[in-house]
């Protein structure tokens, strides 16, 4: 990207962000012959700050115009735009981000990493993402002018949809990519409903148009059979070739609207998103509608209610840099006295506390869908987890938490999350970033239990479910579910939804190859296996989504789960009667499976009310000792006895079985 | 609590051998496949070695293993002997040399004889032509029959044979047959060794793919096999994995062929342990020799010892280890001689790990002792583990 000053004809200058830690920037590196550029940098480390290149104007003016008033680094409105990169998951949202941020040099080749935006060590791992990330980038277009794109890379994973519809209530435009070998898929579907339901200015792309199989016409029919856009719209691209990365920045100017101000009175902002840093606090990602957000400014937050002073306001490219302040249509982050994301609602309005302007309409609020209790494996980590908890949630707001108890596993947490995924993720960070042994509960969602005597009960853990004759009836979340699958396999994917009790309500035939269902299902039903079993189901052809369809009536019983006798309250679920021999079959045999042999043998079975349903054994241990030679090296034999005794440790003790934390693990996707 | 009287000179002496003809595949003992120049340097510095311990000891149970120490050669061999004699050290008790049944000739097994070296234990492993050939070893079914003849020959009573089971693709069939035929051998000891699946073996490579997996019921019950047959065949064990003949008559709680040097280490008994990778035990702390030939010689080029690591574990830490080792063997632990060797009262200290073990029928308090049953044995890794302390 080279800003040549000819390039730049109709502004004095130009400049690009390029690196801060905040405070105030000083003249770090100064070239005076052409092409001119100043390199500023600020505080002890001189992180570079902006670099600038002048035209016509003369350098030192150019300069101290930085310096004066720092208005010329800010772009009007009419040179800014704000959209989001949505997707079925893997179509390569992440992988064209980072070429964006390469394009227009927001990242130096040097500095370049796949997955750049993909931050958590876990997002990089899976290889998808699992947080919104805002990036500001500079691009100076064919037509000379410079703007800053403000970028926000969303994930693709069903449970993390929310993520979506946020990021895109900060946006004007959408670039919509879809895969030129999978066309389009469920969440294409979705993605592009939320887009819609904005009013958003959407790009389409058919990307990985490198790709052997890819099937270019056909991606355009069904861009115009399912979603009614134009295939002619749609650019070709390979974000991993780098092909049409040029037409694509291009089309974000001309498609994208800029932002318009509201009109409003005062300075209006939409919160719609946070994390904690330690030494900031709590940082809002926050869209500005109207007027200018700065430091210093006594800033309302309309639904909480709260006055803050803002201390920082800064963008991202992608790590965090600060800036004098954040105008009309900008998008970025605030920093303010706010010590717990839960004072800051996501979707809140922030505006002048003097003069207040009206709400912004905002996103839905989240809640979790899934719940599910976690528990130490040492009792003794309990106020370690608790602490670890209360981080996490510093910065997964979707995220819920609060104590409980169970006879089986002492103390821990009755835990909301958005899905499944989400569970695993939460368990995992735990284990990794927190070191903590823990125990997940089965899962399960909200039951709704309406009483003999009227009055209505949420249940979401299995011990709290009254007896049978208390009930009036047990009501279960549904959901509305969207499959996309080739024809031929319409007739499994209906057996599939039937076996998870659904209904199907439309078929659509969406082009000579594909049908899409739609159905109504209950959400505990899909939470474990529907995504892994349409996957295999159409040999990885098929694809879901689905969104909250409310409550409806259904014969819910509790399975318990006894091991040598004991009922291991973790493994209890409540399921519906139809499938509770066979969940309690499955369970029985997977804890078969899991439980390892001990000295005695370990009887497993599942029971509803008392009635047995199914059962297992885990033959006892044979032999615990190894016949080995090791030739006086004792230490080295006592280290491993010692390993050994430490790994019994971490399994928790039901009366005498002992049971791995890897068993919880490997339950929870029975 | 944790007083001992310690040895005036250390009694117990142990050799490493890094030297291989080539290495088998489950083997994770330190050895390498040396050429002669590296084994005459190793011989060299090995004197230098004894040299620096030779006024500590005066042994009376000398082990040299590897390795392969056969494949020493005579002249190598003579190097070794002699410098032993000129420090004092030879005249023990038992003095035993491992040997690869494709490396003993009958002049070395005669070298060996004459300058004291009184028991051999030769690596036969098995009897079975194909799985030789599978665990990597170098020599066939009848060179083991060949060797144990020269060393009857060349004068030595007092034989062990060692054998392996659970080898992947072995049977409860074959398994049978190689312990029939090595009880024919007539040894005076027999040491029955599982496959372990060791961590940078091919053999361990092989099992992460999921290839050379025995199922453990095969394991036990070629393990139950061995007891039936050894017992049969006039064996009396003595540790989870060796057995041995008691020639005296009558009956003893260890039997008189037992290998003295191993029980001496399990009942946490001192011993110096030289060569690379050799491991020691010297009052009280535990020692470890580098585990690579060159550094070793290096080492001791410049006069020193080759120690690599070193640990001094608590009187506790250090008691517990004694317990847990002197448990593997049937005799378990005379709660006098625990006490003498540790300074800790074994039923004060761990009463409950030896209620619970008596309660599940794996350990017997009886009289003055305390050791494990045969079903106990079977557990002896957990039980040791439990009488461990940090
Ligand atoms: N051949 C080819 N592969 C691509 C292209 N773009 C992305 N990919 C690959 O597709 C896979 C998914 O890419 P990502 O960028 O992680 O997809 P995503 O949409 O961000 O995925 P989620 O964040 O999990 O929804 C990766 O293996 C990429 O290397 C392309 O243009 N051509
Ligand atoms: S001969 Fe013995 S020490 Fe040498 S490699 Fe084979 S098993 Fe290991
Ligand atoms: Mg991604």
């Amino acid at each position: 990207m080279e800003n040549s000053p000819s390039e730049c004809p109709s502004r004095r200058f130009c400049v690009e962000p390029v690196h801060s830690r905040g405070g105030r920037a000083i003249p770090f590196y100064t070239q005076q012959t052409p092409p001119l550029f100043a390199v500023l940098a600020h505080g002890m480390a001189c992180v570079a700050f902006w670099r600038i290149r002048t035209t016509e104007l003369p350098f030192r003016t150019a300069l101290s115009t930085v310096f004066c008033s720092d208005r010329e680094l800010h772009m009007d409105a009419a040179h800014i735009r704000n959209f989001s990169i949505i997707a079925h998951i893997d179509h390569g949202k992440t992988t064209l981000s980072d070429r964006l941020l390469h394009r227009t040099g927001t990242v130096t080749t040097r500095e370049m990493e796949d997955q750049l935006l993909d931050s958590m060590d876990l997002e990089r791992e899976r290889g998808i993402t699992i947080k919104a990330h805002p990036v500001t980038m500079s691009y100076t277009a064919r037509n000379g002018e410079t703007y800053e794109l403000n970028l926000i890379d969303t994930p693709g994973h069903v449970d993390f949809s929310y993520e979506v519809s946020r990021s895109l209530s900060a946006c004007e435009g959408a670039l919509l990519i879809i895969d030129a070998a999978q066309g389009v898929e469920a969440q294409t579907v979705a993605n592009v409903h939320l887009a819609t339901k904005q009013k958003l200015a959407i790009v389409p792309v058919i990307n990985k148009i490198d790709l052997p199989h890819a099937n270019i016409p056909a991606t355009k029919a069904q861009m115009e059979d399912i979603l009614a856009i134009p295939g002619d719209n749609a650019i070709l691209a390979s974000a991993k070739e780098g092909i049409g990365i040029d037409d694509i920045l291009e089309a974000i100017v001309h498609r994208i609207p800029p932002p318009a101000p509201t009109g409003a009175v005062s300075m209006q902002a939409l919160g719609f998103d946070s994390y904690f840093d330690t030494y900031k606090g709590v940082v809002t990602h926050v869209r500005v509608f109207n007027g200018e957000l700065r430091p210093g400014m006594l800033v309302k937050l309309l639904h909480s209610g709260k006055t803050v002073e803002i201390k920082e306001v800064g963008s991202f490219n992608p790590k965090p840099y600060v800036r004098e302040k954040l105008e009309t249509g900008e998008t970025g982050y605030m920093t303010a006295n706010i010590k717990s994301p839960k004072d800051v609602k996501m979707g809140d309005t922030i505006t002048d506390a003097r003069n207040p302007s009206p709400v912004l309409p905002g996103f839905k609020e989240i809640h979790p869908m899934v719940f599910s209790g976690l528990y130490p494996i040492n009792t003794a980590d309990y106020e370690h987890l608790k602490a670890a908890l209360g981080k996490l949630q510093l910065n997964d707001s979707a995220f819920v938490y609060q104590p409980e108890s169970s006879v089986a596993l002492g103390f821990g947490f009755r835990c909301g999350f958005l899905g499944l995924l989400h569970l695993e993720i939460v368990q995992e960070r735990l284990r990794r970033e927190y070191n903590m042994d823990i125990i997940a509960t089965y899962p399960s969602v909200i039951y709704r239990v309406v009483m003999t005597d009227g009055k209505v009960k949420e249940i979401d853990n299995p011990a709290f479910l009254p007896e049978p004759n208390y009930i009036e009836k047990v009501e279960e979340p549904m959901v509305f579910s969207l499959v996309i699958c080739p024809n031929e396999y319409i007739g499994d994917m209906m057996a599939l939804i039937a076996e998870k009790r659904g209904v199907v309500d439309h078929t659509e035939t969406l082009d000579p190859r594909r049908v899409m269902l739609t159905s109504t299902m209950p959400l505990g039903e899909i939470l474990i296996d529907f995504h892994d079993r349409i996957k295999s189901i159409t040999r990885g052809f098929g694809s879901m989504d689905y969104e909250h369809a409310g409550y409806q009536a259904s014969d819910m019983v509790k399975l318990d789960m006894l091991v040598n006798g004991e009922s291991v309250d973790a493994f209890s679920c409540i399921v519906h009667r139809s499938k509770a021999e066979g969940r309690g079959r499955a369970l029985a045999a997977k804890l078969k499976e899991v439980i390892p042999r001990q000295q005695y043998q370990v009887a497993i079975q599942a029971a509803i009310g008392g009635k047995v349903v199914a059962r297992e054994s885990v033959s006892a241990l044979r032999k615990d000792v190894t016949a080995k030679c090791y030739g006086g090296d004792i230490s080295r034999k006592r280290k491993l006895l010692e390993k050994q005794k430490e790994g019994k440790k971490r399994m928790k003790s039901f009366g005498s079985v002992n049971i791995p934390q890897e068993a919880f693990i490997e339950v929870l996707k029975t | 609590m944790g007083d001992v009287v310690e040895e005036d000179v250390i009694r117990h002496l142990y050799v490493h051998v890094p030297f291989c003809a080539r290495k088998c595949g489950y083997c994770a003992f330190y050895s390498e496949a040396g050429e002669g120049a590296l084994v005459s340097r190793y011989v060299e510095a090995l004197v230098r070695e004894l040299e620096l311990v030779a006024g500590d000891l005066r042994p009376r149970t000398v082990f040299f293993g590897g390795g392969t120490p056969s494949l020493l050669t005579l002249g190598q061999w003579e190097r070794i002997l002699k410098s032993m004699d000129r420090l004092g050290l030879l005249g023990a008790a038992e003095w035993t040399v491992e040997c690869n049944p494709a490396t003993v000739s009958p002049d070395k097994a005669k070298l060996l004889r004459d300058w004291g070296v009184n028991r051999v234990s030769m690596g036969a492993q098995s009897f079975d032509e194909s799985l030789l050939e599978r665990l990597g070893r170098v020599h066939s079914r009848a060179m083991i029959y060949k060797s144990f003849d020269v060393l009857r020959a060349a004068g030595f009573e007092n034989v062990n044979v060692d054998l392996m089971f659970a080898i992947p693709g072995q049977t409860l069939e074959t398994w049978r047959a190689t312990l029939g035929e090595a009880l024919a051998l007539g040894s005076e000891h027999l040491s029955c060794y599982e496959v372990i699946y060791e961590e940078d073996t091919p053999l361990f490579e092989q099992w992460k793919g999921g290839m050379a997996r025995v199922d453990e019921d095969l394991a036990c019950a070629m393990y139950d096999e061995l007891l039936g047959a050894a017992a049969a065949g006039g064996f009396q064990q003595y540790e989870v994995a060796n057995f041995a003949r008691h020639l005296a008559g009558g009956s003893a709680e260890v039997p008189d062929r037992a290998c003295r040097h191993n029980v001496n280490c399990w009942r946490g008994g001192s011993f110096y342990g030289l060569g690379p990778s050799a491991a020691g035990y010297v009052r009280g702390a535990r020692t470890r020799n580098r585990a690579n030939t060159t550094l070793y010689c290096e080492e001791l080029e410049r006069g020193r010892r080759a120690i690599e690591s070193s640990e001094e574990l608590g009187p506790l830490a250090r008691a517990g280890e004694i317990a847990a080792f002197g448990l593997r063997m049937t005799a378990g632990w005379p709660l006098e001689q625990f006490r003498q060797r540790t300074g800790f009262d074994l039923p004060g200290e761990w009463r409950e790990e030896m209620r619970r073990m008596i309660a599940l029928g794996y350990g017997e308090l009886n009289g003055e002792r305390f050791h494990l049953t045969r079903e106990g044995l079977r557990f002896a890794d957990w039980a040791g583990a439990e009488f461990l302390r940090s």
